[in-house]
């Protein structure tokens, strides 16, 4: 198994009114409850959270991109990833991922992918979800009637743009360049491993995966259930394709938290839980399905879903804390519990990367380093030997350290 | 009885699906559909057949046509694919009447190709932009009715887009239709068509639905203003989509404007 820490960086400070204000901690929500001060405060213990997580031992790091979000402060993952990458010298970094699709040219991204994988001596993980209807199309504005072309089209240019040796001239429908030469060129070769996010049943996803042997990432935020049922169909098609399943090529996104009892993990985290869901509870269902983010065949894959929601309502309400254990989006208890559950998901989906997802909404410093650090001692050492006798294909490969170089503060007397 | 016919045009090679009625030696009327599409021959498009041979073609990208949207890039290849129609049917020109979306298609054709546009009936018109009157967000809708902020009452998609369909069918059609629509209006419903009104020199009539939560009343003022000699009316009790809401009185404005030049 390997472990990586995620985080959203969400804004912890919002007024208990601020949904009675707001249609949505999404896109149009009020940013004067922002304070920039306190941002900056934020972003540095965030980091510092991440770098804690590579010194008791997690495997990656992951950053990703969200725009106008009141839960992920993080527009630019590469820049959080470069700040780590000056600070971390093992832990993969691993960018969960950046919207490919807004970046024109998409060569900024290869670039900048590749700026980072040298910066960090070839520890960048690629990922590159698809995005969600928030970020891309309201947020940035993307036209969603052509948003998965224009995803396939930089997808292929950023990887073209990484191989091929010799300049080129790109024509495509979104991108055109008459000279294609990057600098730098990625540390790793062919290019980075990619990862691809994907939230929920999407049959395109897993084939696009399964197709070009990328790593499946299905995210248990809404339990074990959804996400059984999303992994499943991604090893389906690996099987499809005569090709035996490793499990190294999942990974699995869980909420975790861990206490010395499991009271004690209820008692101490359950609060900061609940400002998240009550903030996040019935938000704008506006935003969720711009027109053309899904092809025809999502749209048959959800309308029955759909209809099935509309025709029975439920008043939306906060989950309680043995709800969330009950379904399986929260991992929660003492060492030996959160071992338990998390072996059963892992086992179940057979991922191998597990993504833990330590802070939410308002938790505090000290009970995210907590968590973590008892996660680290006591619950990888249980869990780190499953799938041992599979090769992991899908983590970065790092130069050796000798050929790396340090950050240097000491340099008084240089000149 | 009108029926839904599939032509190969030329010389553009596209295929249109489209629905003709009325007789053939009365005056052609081209009928350019909202948002929504043509759910079926419905009674606007039956009232106007009493006096037009009425052409009503499904844009590329919406209703049977849904898989032929990549084949269009912008307001150009829509003009383009609906001159090719009038040509392949032998129409030399004809009256056009757009709704929604359908009313910019329509500018634009009457910018580019004027000769063709005998009169020019823009209902509801989608394709320019103001600050002040920004309308509702036709695309950030609730998934499960997303067109029903089109209606003057959301219980209206359903009586007038969705019965008598099959459900998932009409369902995944409305789905694909805003998809359509989106390609040509995200993220705000400015198509550029504001630079080449000042070209039309078609008799031009604006209406605006009473009720259209997109398209506020003062757009109807704002078009009138840039197309020379336009007049402007207002459609009682309509939402957006018109030719569901009021298919009679949409017919009728038509019928007057066009045939009497009567505005009233």
């Amino acid at each position: 198994m390997k472990f990586h820490w995620f985080h959203g960086m969400p804004w912890p400070h919002l007024p208990a009114d601020f949904r009675d204000r707001n249609r949505s901690v999404w896109v149009d929500a009020d940013a004067s409850v922002y304070d920039p001060v306190e941002g900056g405060r934020l972003y540095h213990e965030y980091l510092d959270q991440m770098e804690y997580a590579e010194q008791v031992g997690f495997d990656g790091l992951i950053v990703n991109e969200h725009h106008q979000n009141v839960f992920g402060l993080m527009p630019s993952p590469q820049l959080m990833a470069a700040a780590l990458a000056r600070r971390t010298s093992r832990a993969a970094i691993i960018m969960l991922g950046m919207s490919i699709a807004l970046y024109r040219p998409a060569t900024r991204a290869a670039e900048e992918i590749a700026m980072l994988d040298v910066l960090s001596g070839g520890r960048i993980v690629a990922g590159f979800p698809l995005g969600t209807p928030m970020d891309t199309n309201f947020a940035y504005g993307a036209n969603p009637a052509e948003f998965r072309r224009v995803y396939r089209e930089h997808h292929d240019l950023i990887l073209r743009a990484w191989q091929d040796p010799d300049v080129f001239a790109w024509r495509g429908e979104s991108t055109r360049l008459r000279y294609v030469n990057i600098w730098p060129r990625p540390i790793q070769q062919p290019h980075p491993p990619i990862w691809i996010p994907a939230d929920g049943i999407s049959s395109e996803t897993w084939d696009f995966c399964a197709e070009r042997d990328y790593n499946y990432v299905c995210l248990a935020s809404r339990g074990i259930a959804p996400a059984q049922a999303a992994m499943d169909g991604f090893w389906s098609r690996i099987a499809a394709r005569g090709v035996e399943p490793n499990p190294f090529q999942g990974a699995v996104s869980q909420t975790i938290v861990v206490a010395e009892t499991d009271d004690e993990a209820q008692q101490r985290y359950e609060p900061h839980f609940e400002y998240s869901s009550r903030h996040t509870l019935d938000d704008f269902p506006g935003w969720t399905e711009a027109p053309g983010w899904r092809t025809e065949r999502g749209i048959r894959e959800r309308a029955a879903q759909t209809m099935q929601e509309l025709a029975n309502p439920r008043p939306p309400r906060i989950p309680t804390w043995q709800e969330r254990l009950d379904i399986g989006s929260l991992a929660a208890g003492s060492p030996e519990t959160v071992t338990e559950q998390l072996e059963h998901l892992v086992t179940s989906l057979r991922a191998a990367h597990l993504i833990g997802v330590f802070h939410v909404g308002d938790m505090t410093h000290d009970l995210t380093l907590r968590s973590t650090r008892l996660f680290a001692e006591q619950v990888i050492p249980r869990l780190r030997h499953l799938w041992e006798d599979h090769e992991d294909h899908w983590s970065p490969r790092p130069i050796a350290t000798q050929h790396t170089r340090a950050p240097r503060r000491d340099l008084a007397g240089v000149n | 009885m009108a029926e839904l016919q599939t032509l190969d045009l030329t010389p553009g090679g596209q295929t249109a699906h489209v629905w003709q009625g009325g007789d053939a030696d009365s005056p052609a009327l081209l009928f350019l559909h909202p948002i929504t599409g043509i759910p079926r021959w419905g009674e606007a498009l039956e009232t106007l057949a009493n006096d037009f041979r009425v052409v009503a073609p499904y844009q590329p990208g919406w209703g049977p046509a849904k898989d032929d949207l990549p084949g269009v890039r912008d307001g150009l290849d829509l003009v383009l694919f609906n001159v090719d129609l009038l040509s392949t049917l032998g129409v030399g020109s004809a009256h056009v009447v757009g709704v929604s979306i359908g009313a910019w298609i329509g500018a634009e054709i009457a910018a580019i190709r004027p000769d063709m546009v005998q009169s020019l009936t823009l209902v509801n018109p989608l394709g320019l932009w103001s600050e002040n009157h920004p309308g509702e967000d036709p695309f950030a809708q609730h998934p499960g009715f997303p067109t029903a902020v089109l209606f003057s009452d959301p219980e209206k998609r359903n009586e007038l887009l969705m019965a008598d369909r099959d459900p998932m069918d009409a369902y995944v059609e409305e789905l694909l239709d805003l998809r359509a629509s989106a390609k040509f209006l995200w993220p705000i419903p400015d198509t550029g068509v504001g630079r080449r009104l000042v070209r039309i020199d078609t008799r031009t009539l604006i209406a605006t639905s009473e009720h259209d939560n997109v398209v506020a009343h003062e757009m109807g003022d704002i078009w009138r203003a840039a197309i020379p000699g336009a007049q402007s009316v207002q459609l009682a009790g309509s939402g957006h989509i018109a030719d569901l809401e009021a298919p009679a009185a949409l017919a009728d404005l038509v019928r007057n404007f066009a045939l009497a030049g009567v505005t009233a």
